[in-house]
């Protein structure tokens, strides 16, 4: 350096001087990226944060302005290691030179996502939320499905082929939204509110194709966890690839792998029903013999208790009993004819059942101990005793005395 | 008289719901419970029996359609066909 060099006349203003500083060093230095502790973050209302990056000697200021802010899922802590990516620059205002953060990302795995992530699933835990016992279970057998998702996406394709080869009676209700960029968890959240709104959809998938966490990301926010954990119809969560969880999917009524499992889930396969109903005539043929076998049980218990050979004089019931059939036969015809004669054929022996319940009027039958029913004087012997049954039970009896109707003494 | 004053809602058009399917199937299990049960009466069970063969026809009918409609909610509430390539 020459001391001796002439002092240059000229006076700059501040202002010049901070300009051409800053010309300087925006001229001279390349983007980059920079390590350090998160410290004194700070973000204004107007969606700008200012903190700075240090390391156990220097600082280094930054500021981050609200557009690329935006794209951050959570504030980083004070204190948590980072990377960020920008340029530096000069405040020309205060004279300090800054770096201008495009980018922000935590120095571990996913961390801010990871954080964001905990951060919601605690709040909601917390509110209980996540509650096994809040979710609503899925109807069997839907007739209309509702579908939050794109619909330019692979992921409405899928769900809809499904549908169509399992169950292609179902009506399917789209809700279009976009499913990731700024603005896409609101969007999310409001077309779930529209779709519940109509109080059409039985079941609703919501969902999306697979993609980077980023992509992925709108299902991860609030507004979304909000709208599925308010609705009163079942919400099916399918977003992304098997290995994505998201909070859509803790909080929904069921977590599908991705969207086709979705649809698989949602709607019952139509071979099965179809055979299922192909067989149901026969199962309600099998209930109402089964009812009519059990009638003819008991009905044959009784005779077999009573024997055969009851006096014809039972009408009154006999009468009721064919009246039955009757109708029986009636309600039957044209459904089922081959059950029809089989009912037929127990016509005949009912002719001679049912005398419990003329006993209970007052009829009692005398038989012998060895069971020969007495059905006149000749039939008894003074002095034998004999059995006298009635309707709850038998009587045994003993002859004192032969009282024949005229003609029958006369006879003998 | 009454049925008319009660339902006014049918005055807008709206249709008269016919079970469905889910009701139906539900319906059919119901029906063959019942008709196992020791309880049931002739009548009833001739009753049943024809109700349930008629929720099968009905179902069947239902399970018969083979296309999926696959219809838009758009963000005004209205709601339209939706072509799929």
């Amino acid at each position: 350096m020459d001391s001796t060099a002439p002092i240059p006349e000229r006076v700059w203003s501040v202002s010049e001087v901070n300009g051409a500083i800053r010309k300087l060093i925006e001229g001279s230095v390349d983007t980059l990226w920079v390590r350090g502790e998160v410290g004194n973050w700070k973000r204004y209302p107007s969606g700008h944060c200012y903190f700075s990056v240090k390391d156990d000697q220097s600082e280094l200021r930054c500021v981050m302005f609200a557009r690329d802010a935006a794209a951050l899922p959570t504030d980083p802590d004070d204190g948590m290691e980072v990377r960020v990516f920008g340029n530096l620059t000069l405040y020309e205002k205060k004279g300090a030179y800054q770096m201008s953060v495009r980018r922000l990302e935590s120095e571990g795995a996913e961390g801010l996502w990871r954080i964001a992530f905990e951060k919601l699933r605690s709040q909601l835990e917390t509110e209980g939320l996540l509650d096994p016992a809040r979710k609503q279970p899925l109807p069997k057998h839907p007739a209309v499905v509702g579908i939050v998702t794109s619909t330019t996406g692979a992921a409405l394709r899928d769900i809809i082929s499904v549908l169509s080869r399992r169950a292609p009676w179902v009506r399917v209700l789209v809700r279009g939204t976009r499913v990731q960029g700024e603005g896409a968890a609101n969007e999310i959240a409001e077309a779930i509110n529209d779709l519940v709104a109509t109080g059409e959809p039985e079941v609703i998938i919501v969902g999306r194709g697979g993609g980077s966490i980023e992509d992925l990301w709108a299902f991860n926010e609030e507004p979304v966890a909000r709208a599925i954990s308010g609705s009163t119809i079942p919400i099916v969560s399918a977003v992304g690839h098997e290995i994505d969880v998201t909070i859509s999917d803790l909080i929904a009524d069921l977590r599908a792998p991705t969207p086709s499992a979705a649809a698989e889930e949602v709607v019952p396969d139509g071979v099965g029903i179809r055979e299922g109903l192909s067989q149901m005539p026969v199962e309600l043929a099998k209930g109402l013999q089964g009812m009519f076998q059990r009638r003819r049980t008991m009905i044959e218990h009784v005779l077999s208790r009573l024997g055969l050979g009851i006096d014809r004089r039972i009408q009154p019931v006999q009468q009721m009993l064919d009246h039955d059939f009757g109708r029986l036969q009636i309600g039957l015809r044209g459904i089922l004819d081959l059950r029809r004669q089989r009912l037929m054929g127990v016509e005949g022996k009912l002719d001679a059942l049912s005398p419990l319940a003329t006993m209970k009027r007052g009829y009692s039958v005398a038989r012998t101990g060895d069971g020969q029913i007495l059905r006149s004087v000749r039939d008894f012997v003074k002095g034998d005793r004999f059995m006298l049954r009635v309707s709850d039970g038998e009587v045994i009896a003993e002859t004192t005395e032969l009282r024949g109707e005229n003609n029958e003494r006369n006879r003998e | 008289m009454s049925e008319t004053e009660n339902s006014p809602n049918k005055l807008d058009g709206s249709k008269v719901e016919s079970p469905s399917l889910e009701e139906r199937l539900r319906r059919l299990e119901e029906i063959l419970s019942r008709l196992e049960q020791d309880d049931v009466a002739l009548e009833e069970a001739l009753e049943l029996f024809e109700e349930g063969v008629s929720h099968v026809r009905d179902a069947e009918r239902v399970l018969a359609q083979t296309e999926l409609r696959v219809q838009e909610l758009l963000g005004d509430g209205d709601v339209q066909d939706m072509e799929l390539d």
